[in-house]
């Protein structure tokens, strides 16, 4: 390659990076200082009152309903998933395209105007409002679960159940030994998205709850709507970012220990790019 | 037909049809005055008679969409083709975008915030005094809110992106190169039509969701005017109860639009050749 290009690359590299890195800079900063006034350019004492401070004040139960809505979310959200991408691969469903285009729809439609409308039905079918937030959720989350599902079933060989089937394993052994290895990595991407749909929601929360349900988001965004809570917001945003980090540093650490360890694996002639540490979509909305 | 694909398919479809079925039928019927809050049916379309302020949401919401994900697209698609490449900092680079998909808009938004504000770290890093800083946050232009999207969902065009390269790119590169073809021209010729179809669909997702969603704007925007979620959010909580329609009739205009920009989307996708 020729020098004046590979000087071009560097810097684009480098400017990407500040890119991706600057938006999240101040979290870090405001979350480590315990003092930091006027116009210096970084703080005076460095600490971690930001976090005890904020501790308490509901962050705890705050923190525990997030975490039980994202868990409720991925556990009804993955299987339904995972079911559909199924059905879709075994291609004996009547309409196939309308039925994946219904379950892709969530994803083109605003959110709060499915849940404005659906505000006067839940309330006049007495849905108890806990129950209303994980419905409009999981369905938000289906798309993604569908959609990962059925990458992961192309690549899946019916065959091994049959053998499995004729060698005389039950339904539940198939399932159990075959089925659920064989896509544990979709399975996994999938139980993410979903979870993360649920754990970072702020408007369904807001609507359907009614300022009843406080979750994570909700306790950020009414700190960060407020003045001179620097500390606060950036603690409890920090809080709000490190279960789902931390679950992908150990996802990739897994995968790199499992790659390492079969070396031998065919069909793979190149090592994947490491942005596919993580398949696809959104840190939801 | 074989019952056991229906009944496998069942749960999700039928959560999907009622959560959007009553949804947005129940928006429709509210927004056309059929179920008033208080008083009578009655047929009315004031929510669609086009307010001087609704006509001021459709514009800057299609302003913040249009900026936003055209940056995105932009930032997006050249850090999937460094990823995809084997220059140096690439898992540097990758490491960084990963770590951006699971962070909340709302999480973004309020770090922006801090960022951007004339209290922000960008003025006390440039030594600029928060009186002389402009006003990024909730100011005239809504440039807060844009940098937040542009910034979040360029991760997400980079991830889809090189995704779909990733597996095809390097090989088809490799031909061009030994058939002579220059670094331009491998570019316009080979990586642009192999990452269109995902660019595509990145774009389309980006800019739906950014239409149709609240928080950034709300936290980082100005008070006047405010984009569709915003100014339906607020007509929808007011203590007036007669605006609920006009809350509705925003929420209806907002699903139209994103509608049929996720439609035109499809069907361009559909023409592109690389699809499937």
């Amino acid at each position: 390659m020729t020098t004046p290009l590979r000087t071009v690359r560097r810097t684009l590299v480098l400017l990407l990076l500040v890119w991706f890195a600057l938006p999240l800079a101040p979290l870090v900063l405001w979350a480590s200082s315990d003092t930091w006034r006027g116009a210096s350019p970084l703080p005076q004492e460095w600490g971690v009152q930001a976090f005890t401070a904020s501790l308490g004040d509901g962050v705890t139960s705050a923190l525990l309903g997030s975490l039980a809505i994202g868990v409720v979310v991925a556990a009804l959200a993955t299987p339904a998933g995972a079911m559909a991408a199924r059905a879709l691969r075994l291609g004996t469903l009547k309409r196939p395209r309308l039925v994946a285009s219904l379950l892709l729809a969530p994803v083109a439609l605003p959110p709060f105007a499915v849940v404005m409308g659906l505000d006067v039905v839940l309330l006049r079918l007495h849905v108890p409002a806990a129950l209303g937030v994980v419905l409009v959720l999981t369905v938000a989350a289906l798309p993604y679960t569908t959609y990962l599902m059925r990458a992961a079933y192309v690549a899946y060989d019916f065959d091994y159940e049959d053998e499995a089937r004729t060698l005389g394993a039950s339904d539940l052994a198939i399932w159990w030994r075959v089925r659920l290895p064989l896509l544990a990595p979709g399975i996994a991407g999938a139980t993410f998205l979903a979870f993360l749909v649920g754990w970072s929601d702020y408007i369904v929360t807001l609507l359907v709850g009614g300022g009843r349900l406080v979750t994570l988001p909700i306790l950020i965004a009414s700190t960060a709507s407020g003045t001179g809570s620097e500390p606060r917001v950036a603690a409890l945003s920090i809080a709000a970012l490190a279960p789902p980090t931390v679950a992908l540093a150990l996802a990739a650490l897994l995968r790199h220990r499992l790659l390492s360890a079969r070396p031998h694996t065919t069909g793979k002639p190149k090592a994947p790019s490491p942005v596919h540490a993580v398949t696809l979509p959104r840190g939801a909305t | 037909m074989d019952r056991r694909g229906a009944v496998l398919v069942a749960p999700a479809v039928v959560a999907v049809l009622f959560v959007l079925g009553a949804g947005l039928g129940s928006a429709v019927l509210q927004s056309v005055g059929l179920i008033p809050l208080v008083g009578d049916p009655a047929l009315q379309f004031t929510g669609y008679v086009g307010e001087r302020e609704v006509l001021a949401a459709v514009g800057l919401s299609l302003l913040i969409a249009s900026a936003s994900t055209s940056v995105a697209a932009l930032v997006g698609l050249s850090t999937a083709l460094l990823l995809v490449g084997s220059g140096r900092g690439r898992r540097m680079l990758a490491a960084l975008v990963t770590a951006s998909i699971p962070v909340p808009h709302l999480v973004g938004a309020a770090s922006v915030g801090l960022l951007l504000s004339d209290s922000g770290l960008m003025s006390r890093w440039l030594g600029v005094p928060a009186q002389a800083w402009p006003s990024l946050v909730a100011g005239a232009w809504p440039t807060a809110v844009i940098f937040e999207y542009a910034w979040k969902e360029s991760a997400f065009v980079a991830l889809v992106v090189s995704a779909s390269l990733a597996s095809r790119l390097p090989d088809y590169q490799e031909t061009a190169a030994l058939l002579g073809a220059r670094p331009w021209a491998r570019f316009r010729h080979v990586a642009l039509p192999l990452a269109t179809p995902a660019l595509l669909a990145a774009s389309a997702i980006a800019f739906v969701y950014t239409l149709g969603s609240y928080e950034v704007a709300w936290l980082l925007g100005a008070a006047y005017p405010e984009p569709l979620p915003v100014l339906s959010y607020r007509l929808f909580t007011s203590t007036d109860l007669t605006a609920r329609p006009d809350a509705m009739a925003v929420a209806v205009m907002t699903t139209v639009i994103a509608g049929s920009v996720a439609l035109t989307a499809l069907a361009l996708l559909r023409r592109t050749a690389a699809w499937r």
